[in-house]
């Protein structure tokens, strides 16, 4: 039964078919494993961002005479400014954490292969405008390593052939980080996250096209889809009480333990601190920032070190489902990676040495060397695998997609829905 | 999940890991009334001439819950709501010391270990064999040793100087984090109310997923 405002709406809009369609009873995998439930939780963190981040912007001043102290008044004497506060530093830390899981995932299982690239893609701008939120946001509470944090990074931009040194002042809106600075990326660090959002709503559009992906890779008929609703949605919010227990414990115990203290000091444009350090989600693009000695060279190693992502469908040029989970090398090459990111992130942690600029270089060649070697040994591995023989599921998905040959060649990808 | 932990253990232990640390003393922060108060009291006197603590007034000290008639001593004829703003000008502190000494509001969390950098520089002073002021902690420091420290070779008195920085300390952890204690309470009581939902949602996400088979 329909109550009238229902059917008054849906003559004129289609939000009962919307709600069937996308959220209830949206067919999703069943065998979909915990490391699916973290792109909800991005979701849910960019909320919980923009709640927070709108009350601290109620009782925040982007002024450089100000904002230190704005700060410490939201700390000490707005109602809850301390909580607010809290649990957007926090928070930011969490949804770097929550999108590199997920990125993980996707890369384990090699969900960025046809016809996901254009998820891929999406969420690759969007890991792109959520560093370029973060990295405002860190200028605005005006500590010493907000102001040089922002100095360091802002400076890179003099690599720009030509007018390098317009650019910086022109991003700077002064010759040195300063109140036009601030107010800016206020703006912008306010503006970013509703990009996220119009992102966030491509990346699921995209998403409800192709259907998810799954641990197996392989298409699962339709008696092996079950609606989203109601047992992904439990399942999403189980995971959800997860997260909230090991964020609080953060937000109420370990706040400080995610932010550096020299960002209690009010920024002092005459003093350098001894050790300027970003905070721990770029620490790995930043120890290959500091491996390449040339200015240029490090930039644009940097800034490849993000965007190398973007070539993955081109680059795994093998077409054996399931991601890792079916693929020895791959997978061996997916925990190298892993084990090299925390290793430049540690060498980007600290203070530079010989020893550790050496491992630097090591970690930052090794790191593109696996990008570089990849289709050579994606396609050896596929050829090594078919040598060998299949898992018999596997040898089923090659016969289907055999037939699927035989379609139009709209219809001929894998891991399309049938 | 595994790596979860493994990542989350990673940046705690890292973001801990400071190159001073190892020559640190760590001590036990006692964040008691009768401490902090102590603590109070000993920088009032021994420390306000030279730094301000310009985010806290004397309002916020008797709101804590400290002894009215001592605030109303130490602020003198000043109104409630005035902050502790240091009585050493800027200029006479340039020129006596060079420097002007840092506000000491959010110095527990401005440092690099914390209140335990803090007690360490206060306890650090010493004579160097050449008979001048030296400091462990912050060799370069132009500060003076305002608490006696360096010509302290009494064991008794240099305890009584180790327990008076402790509580230095103490009020100044509170200081930078006033509302610490407040959000620690309220923390016991999210956590414990999310681990009672989490347990339930689990329940019904099983009973939900029973239906499956
Ligand atoms: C005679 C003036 C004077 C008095 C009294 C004084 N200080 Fe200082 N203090 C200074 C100066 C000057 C500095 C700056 C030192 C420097 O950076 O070289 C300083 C710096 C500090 C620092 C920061 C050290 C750092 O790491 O930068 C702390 C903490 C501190 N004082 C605590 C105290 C405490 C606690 C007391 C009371 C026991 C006290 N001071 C009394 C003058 C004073
Ligand atoms: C994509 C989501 C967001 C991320 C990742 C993010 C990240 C950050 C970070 C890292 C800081 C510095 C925190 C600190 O050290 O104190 C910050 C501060 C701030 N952000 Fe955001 N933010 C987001 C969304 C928003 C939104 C939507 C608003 C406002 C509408 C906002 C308003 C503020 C304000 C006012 C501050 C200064 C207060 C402070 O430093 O605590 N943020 N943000």
């Amino acid at each position: 039964m329909k109550s009238r405002v229902i059917k008054w709406i849906d003559q004129r809009f289609p939000f009962s078919s919307f709600v069937k369609h996308d959220l209830t009873e949206y067919p999703t995998p069943r065998n979909l494993s915990y490391w699916w439930n973290f792109g909800f939780l991005a979701g849910f963190v960019l909320v919980l961002q923009v709640a927070t981040g709108i009350f601290l912007a109620m009782h925040y001043k982007a002024d450089v005479t100000l904002s230190f102290d704005s700060i410490q008044h939201i700390m000490r004497d707005v109602n809850f400014g301390w909580l607010l506060r809290y649990m957007h530093s926090t928070g930011a830390s969490a949804f770097f954490l929550v999108i590199y899981i997920h990125m993980a995932r996707t890369l384990y299982y090699g969900s960025y292969r046809a016809p996901r690239e254009l998820m891929w893609w999406t969420g690759q701008g969007l890991l792109l405008l959520l560093m370029a939120t973060a990295f405002m946001g860190y200028l605005l509470p005006w500590g010493q390593m907000s102001f040089w944090g922002a100095t360091v990074i802002t400076n890179l931009f003099r690599a720009t052939p030509f007018f390098g040194d317009q650019v910086v002042v022109w991003l700077r809106g002064d010759f040195g980080v300063g109140d036009a600075t601030l107010t800016r990326f206020f703006a912008l660090h306010y503006l970013l996250p509703f990009l996220i959002i119009g992102g966030v709503l491509v990346h699921l559009v995209a998403l409800h096209t192709v259907k998810s992906s799954n641990p197996s890779g392989i298409d699962l008929a339709a008696k092996d889809n079950i609606p989203f609703h109601p047992y992904f949605t439990i399942k999403d919010f189980y995971g959800l009480g997860i997260f909230l227990i090991v964020y609080c414990i953060f937000v109420f115990f370990l706040p400080n333990s995610l932010m550096e203290p020299a960002n209690n000091i009010p920024a002092n444009p005459m003093q350098t601190p001894t050790h300027i350090v970003p905070e721990w989600y770029f620490l790995p693009f930043y120890a290959i920032l500091r491996s390449v000695p040339n200015l240029v060279g490090g930039v644009v190693a940097m800034g490849l070190s993000v965007m190398v992502f973007s070539f993955m469908p081109y680059l795994d040029r093998s077409r054996i489902p399931g991601g890792a989970h079916y693929r020895p090398w791959y997978r061996v090459m997916f925990y190298l990676f892993v084990v090299d990111m925390l290793v430049l992130g540690y060498v980007g942690y600290i203070p530079p040495t010989d020893q550790s600029i050496m491992i630097g270089k090591i970690a930052t060649i090794f790191y593109f060397a696996q990008f570089v070697l990849l289709p050579f040994i994606s396609r050896k591995e596929e050829q090594w695998l078919i040598r060998c023989g299949l898992p018999p599921e596997v040898e089923t998905l090659i016969a289907s997609e055999a037939k699927e040959k035989n379609k139009l060649p709209h219809q001929r990808r894998i891991g399309d829905i049938k | 999940m595994k790596k979860l932990i493994f990542i989350l253990v990673l940046c705690c232990s890292s973001f801990h890991a400071g190159a001073a640390e190892s020559k640190l003393e760590q001590i036990q922060l006692e964040t008691d009334l009768p401490a902090v108060e102590r603590g109070a009291d000993a920088l009032m006197n021994a420390c306000h001439t030279c730094h301000s603590l310009k985010y806290i007034t004397y309002r916020d000290l008797v709101k804590f819950g400290m002894d009215k008639k001592k605030v109303s001593d130490w602020r003198g004829d000043q109104p409630l709501d005035t902050a502790l703003t240091s009585q050493l000008s800027d200029e006479t502190a340039i020129q006596s010391y060079g420097i002007v000494p840092p506000d000491l509001s959010l110095i527990a969390k401005a440092r690099e270990g914390g209140p335990s950098y803090v007690y360490s520089y206060l306890i650090g002073y010493y004579i160097t064999p050449e008979g001048m002021t030296g400091n462990h902690v912050f060799p370069e420091t132009r500060m003076p040793d305002m608490m006696g420290m360096s010509g302290a070779t009494d064991p008794v008195q240099r305890a009584e100087l180790q327990a008076k920085a402790r509580d230095i300390v103490s009020f100044l952890a509170w200081a930078a984090d006033p509302h610490e204690e407040e959000r620690h309470k309220l923390g016991y009581y999210v956590i414990g109310y999310l681990l009672v939902l989490t347990a339930m949602l689990f329940v019904v996400k099983n009973q939900i997923w029973s239906r499956l088979k």
